[in-house]
């Protein structure tokens, strides 16, 4: 049937649209990547390739301080959240208490939550109760926003295991404990590792939280750029965007990836 | 009988909310015994084995293992293995991984337990596919693994909840007698749920037939084809002709006056309506010998099915009895009947039961 | 028969008590969420009604005096701006959603999948990179205008520091938002409604109005709250694309955090846009509940 519908007349209107859409949403991003390799200052008129950008970030000791303190955080906020998210997706799944359908409401609210508001909320809290914002509160921000995450994508892979399965494992000689760690968990591994991945790159890039609950020094790298494009235009912010731009999309890649490695397929949707 | 039982349930009571899924079931399960617990979807086998393998607690009643009373033992701690509807293979281990699951979580050493793995690989025929992952095993395949993973911890019983109903027609058939030669070779008591009752008649040593979260009958094959309890049990295993009419002195009077002899019951007061049930292939044709009930009636359809031939014939208003006769010398019957002749039926008197009317 | 010795052993095992793993695994993540999370937001709630001493440090209070500030018009200025923009920019983008959603979901083929993570892939790219990567495109000397130029557009047209170049901004940053939504409702479509409306109503527009639109609406009613409700609450678009006149309420929460130092007026700032949150929820879920139960007749 779809295959009849397809042979019908095209919308051209809305083919048009879409391509166009395409245009606009590369164009940004594919102009950052150019100028990046610009031999000049300018932003506007391409005047031959150079790395020079990418020299200048690399020899910026501010700028790789700061790239080093994200990929730490990211770090920190992936294990947290994993550790917290997993245990949380399991409970919620499993446990017919209201605590555990209350905590599966609770978790929806940071996703649907403007991140300035996190981001207000967060370093109230952290100033409320005498917590200088620092290297340390950062960290404690990004986990609580990547928990939610982790526990709403793997909630409908915990659902959809087979119970037989763990009462096999239960059945065979372990006790409930030993069978969510040697048969639930290895079986959901690779949704595990899929959202540890998507964790790492959201974390690494985010900048509204991340700016709201740092100290002064050492910045995230999203916040060093947030005050390098304020403060006039700097070629050397475009290599960086490059490089950032490539690895997400490396991660991403490699997050919609993972499951096949292990053999199933999974669309976009249930990822995401 | 002084032996022990296997499996005893005793008085097994379990609900869900408002409705009960087993009520009050008491059974005996002998050593070494092929038992099958046969019933309609829904009937309760599944929750009665979640009882005896402990993944479910009975609200009252006790489960006994071997004599002793393990109501409330968690699985791990009884000495029973289970072969899932959904055969639960372990995606992420190897086949041979699989089967090792139970030997590794007792303990057994390296080397006895990849001779034992061999030894349960062979058995089941999957010789060669110790490395293979689940995902690129057949439906059958992955049902040798579950069984072998279950059996190798040689356990006193081995529970299996429709083990075969996923399969397609010609791999049941095959898995039926394998599984059988199976049980036979290592000794070990089958509990096997079913709903299909060739299944259940063909592979059991004894049954429990089950209706409505309680037994209706237990037996053996035998005595529940050829005897069964009641109307519930002559209808769900094979075909049964029910009469249903009005009892008095011996004799069942059907819709239209029509009259014949049944097995006299005392105590049953006449006037009440039972049912009388007589199966196909008990009916004659020709060739009636002394002392048989013979009956008239009009022939309503043929239905030719290669070995048999199946004819429907009306010997009351709204009464069509079903009767099943072996294609011998199918060339003369053809000849003579093409439909709405009146013949003559007769089944030796045994062979009709009289059934209590079950509401 | 059987002995039924067993049944009078006194040392019968007592009822099994249900297990308490998974409520011990719920726990510590609900500890945390309630602690990190929860009271953070409660504690910004009171502290709207705080106020500042001279050295600019908060405390506690029961004033309603940063409340009444934002009905000041310098603010309600700033705290409609946003809504209009909000709200235009949920528009544009439902408007650039249906088509690219109807295109791919019913016309993609076996390209689907790939189109979807092409729109996906650069939303995870860094926010900031591509909303100044916008801000480039969009200059008076970059490709935007000048092609506009070339077909003829006036020389003085310009985007960046205008109104338009918020919402530009603003649709740019959030329109995957609109996208998923809509693709996932037109997934679930029954192709067959298509045909149907064809036969039914004739020309590609009517059909698309009123077939596809209404079996969408649940799409595209997700889809409106997801862009709005980030979309009111952005800053970075404002900042990089609209300049010092075109400022939004995350804005000026921004300014009272880090330059004005008057956190509790900054509290009752992101309290409106957590009361919109709560509003723009209640809202849809209602809607939502209402067509499913005309769905049902
Ligand atoms: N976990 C459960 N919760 C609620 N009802 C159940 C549950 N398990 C079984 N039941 C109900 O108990 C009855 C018996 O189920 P089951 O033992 O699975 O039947 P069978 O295996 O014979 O098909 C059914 O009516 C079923 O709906
Ligand atoms: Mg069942």
């Amino acid at each position: 049937m779809r295959r009849a519908f397809s042979r019908r007349r095209k919308p051209w209107f809305a083919i048009a649209v879409t391509v166009a859409f395409f245009g606009m949403l590369y164009l940004p991003i594919v102009v950052v990547a150019l100028f990046s390799l610009n031999s000049q200052k300018s932003l506007t008129v391409f005047k031959g390739f150079s790395l020079r950008w990418y020299r200048a970030f690399f020899a910026d000791h501010d700028l790789i301080g700061s790239l080093g303190f994200s990929l730490r955080i990211s770090a920190v906020a992936m294990i947290g959240s994993i550790v917290l998210g997993v245990a949380l997706a399991l409970g919620i799944v499993r446990s017919r208490g209201k605590l555990g359908s209350a905590a599966g409401l609770v978790l929806l609210i940071p996703l649907i939550t403007p991140e300035i508001v996190t981001g207000v909320a967060s370093a109230m809290l952290f100033k409320g109760v005498g917590l200088p914002l620092s290297s340390g509160t950062v960290m404690l921000a990004e986990v609580t926003f990547s928990i939610s995450y982790v526990t709403v994508i793997l909630r409908s892979r915990v659902a959809a295991l087979n119970p037989e399965v763990e009462e096999a494992a239960m059945d065979l000689g372990c006790s409930r404990f030993q069978a969510v760690r040697l048969v639930t968990l290895p079986a959901l591994l690779p949704a595990i590792l899929a959202s540890a991945i998507l964790i790492f790159a959201m974390v690494f890039d985010d900048f509204v939280l991340a700016y709201f609950t740092t100290g002064v020094t050492p910045q995230p790298l999203p916040v060093r750029i947030y005050s390098a494009i304020r403060f006039g235009v700097q070629p050397t912010i475009n290599a960086v965007g490059t490089l950032m731009l490539i690895g997400s999309i490396a991660l991403i890649g490699l997050a919609l990836l993972v499951p096949r490695l292990f053999g199933r397929r999974e669309s976009l949707s249930q990822l995401l | 009988m002084s032996e022990t039982s296997a499996v005893r349930l005793d008085g097994i009571t379990k609900s869900f909310g408002s409705s009960v899924a087993v009520d009050d079931v008491t059974l005996d399960i002998r050593p070494g015994e092929f038992f099958a617990m046969l019933g309609p979807s829904g009937c309760g086998k599944t929750t009665s084995l979640r009882m005896i393998a402990g993944f479910a607690d009975p609200d009252s009643g006790s489960v006994l293992l071997g004599g002793e009373d393990v109501t409330y033992l968690p699985p791990n701690k009884r000495n029973v293995n289970t072969v899932f509807q959904s055969y639960a293979v372990f995606e992420h281990l190897s086949v041979a991984d699989n089967v090792a699951f139970g030997l590794k979580r007792r303990g057994v050493p390296r080397d006895e337990r990849r001779e034992r793995v061999g030894r349960m690989l062979d058995l089941v025929q999957l010789t060669g596919m110790a490395n293979r992952r689940p995902r690129t095993l057949s439906g059958g395949q992955r049902q040798r693994v579950a069984l072998a993973r279950a059996l190798v911890n040689r356990p006193k019983v081995l529970l299996l909840d429709e083990p075969l109903a996923a399969l397609d027609l010609k791999l049941r058939r095959q898995m039926q007698v394998e599984l059988k030669q199976i049980q036979r070779e290592v000794g070990v008591t089958f509990v096997f749920v079913t709903h299909d009752q060739d299944e259940a008649l063909t592979m059991s040593d004894r049954l429990a037939v089950m209706n409505g979260g309680r037994v209706a009958q237990v037996g053996t094959p035998e005595d529940v084809y050829e005897r069964p309890a009641d109307a519930f049990v002559a209808g769900f295993i094979g075909t049964s002709n029910v009469m249903t009419g009005t009892y008095a002195d011996g004799r069942l009077t059907l819709p239209g006056g029509v009259s014949l002899p049944v097995p006299s019951r005392l105590g049953l007061a006449a006037g009440s309506r039972v049912g009388a049930a007589v199966r196909p292939e008990k009916i004659w044709l020709s060739d009636f010998e002394d002392g048989m009930v013979q009956i008239r009636g009009t022939l309503r359809e043929t239905v030719y099915s290669g070995a048999t031939t199946t004819y429907l014939v009306e010997i009351a208003p709204g009464v069509q009895l079903s009767v099943l006769e072996q294609n011998i010398d199918r060339s003369r019957r053809e000849e003579r009947w093409t439909g709405g002749e009146i013949i003559d039926l007769a089944w030796k008197p045994e062979h009709c039961l009289l059934l209590c009317e079950t509401a | 028969m059987l002995t039924r010795e067993p049944e009078v052993r006194q040392d019968r095992p007592t009822k099994r008590r249900r297990t308490r793993l998974w409520s011990a695994l719920t726990l510590p993540g609900t500890v945390w969420m309630s602690v990190f999370f929860l009271s953070a937001l409660l504690l910004t709630v009171a502290l709207s009604f705080g106020t500042t001493d001279d050295l600019g440090n908060p405390h506690f209070g029961s004033t309603l005096a940063n409340w009444a500030q934002l009905g000041e018009p310098a603010y309600a200025k700033v705290i409609f701006r946003s809504f209009v923009y909000a709200g235009l920019a949920s528009v544009i983008c439902l408007l650039i959603a249906y088509p690219v959603a109807y295109v791919i979901a019913l016309h993609g083929g076996r390209y689907k999948h790939a189109l979807i993570a092409a729109i996906v892939v650069p939303f995870f790219a860094n926010y900031l990179v591509r909303m100044y990567g916008w801000s480039t495109v969009l200059a008076d000397d970059g490709p935007v205008l000048r092609a506009a130029r070339a077909l003829g557009a006036p020389p003085s047209l310009t985007i960046l520091n205008t109104g338009f170049g918020v919402v530009a901004g603003l649709v740019y940053g959030f329109v995957v938002f609109m996208i998923l939504p809509l693709y996932a409702a037109m997934e679930r479509m029954d192709v067959s409604l298509i045909e149907a409306g064809r036969d039914l109503y004739g020309g590609p527009l009517r059909t698309f109005l009123f077939v596809t639109v209404p079996s969408t609406r649940q799409g595209a009613l997700a889809g409106l709250v997801l862009v709005f409700l980030p979309a009111t609450g952005d800053f970075v678009s404002a900042q990089l694309l609209g300049g010092p006149n075109q400022i939004m309420i995350g804005n000026l929460i921004q300014q009272k955090f880090f330059d004005g130092q008057n956190w509790p007026l900054g509290c009752a700032l992101t309290v409106l846009l957590m009361a919109l949150l709560v509003v723009g929820l209640s809202g849809y879920l209602r809607r939502s509940r209402r067509d499913e139960q005309e769905a049902v007749r």
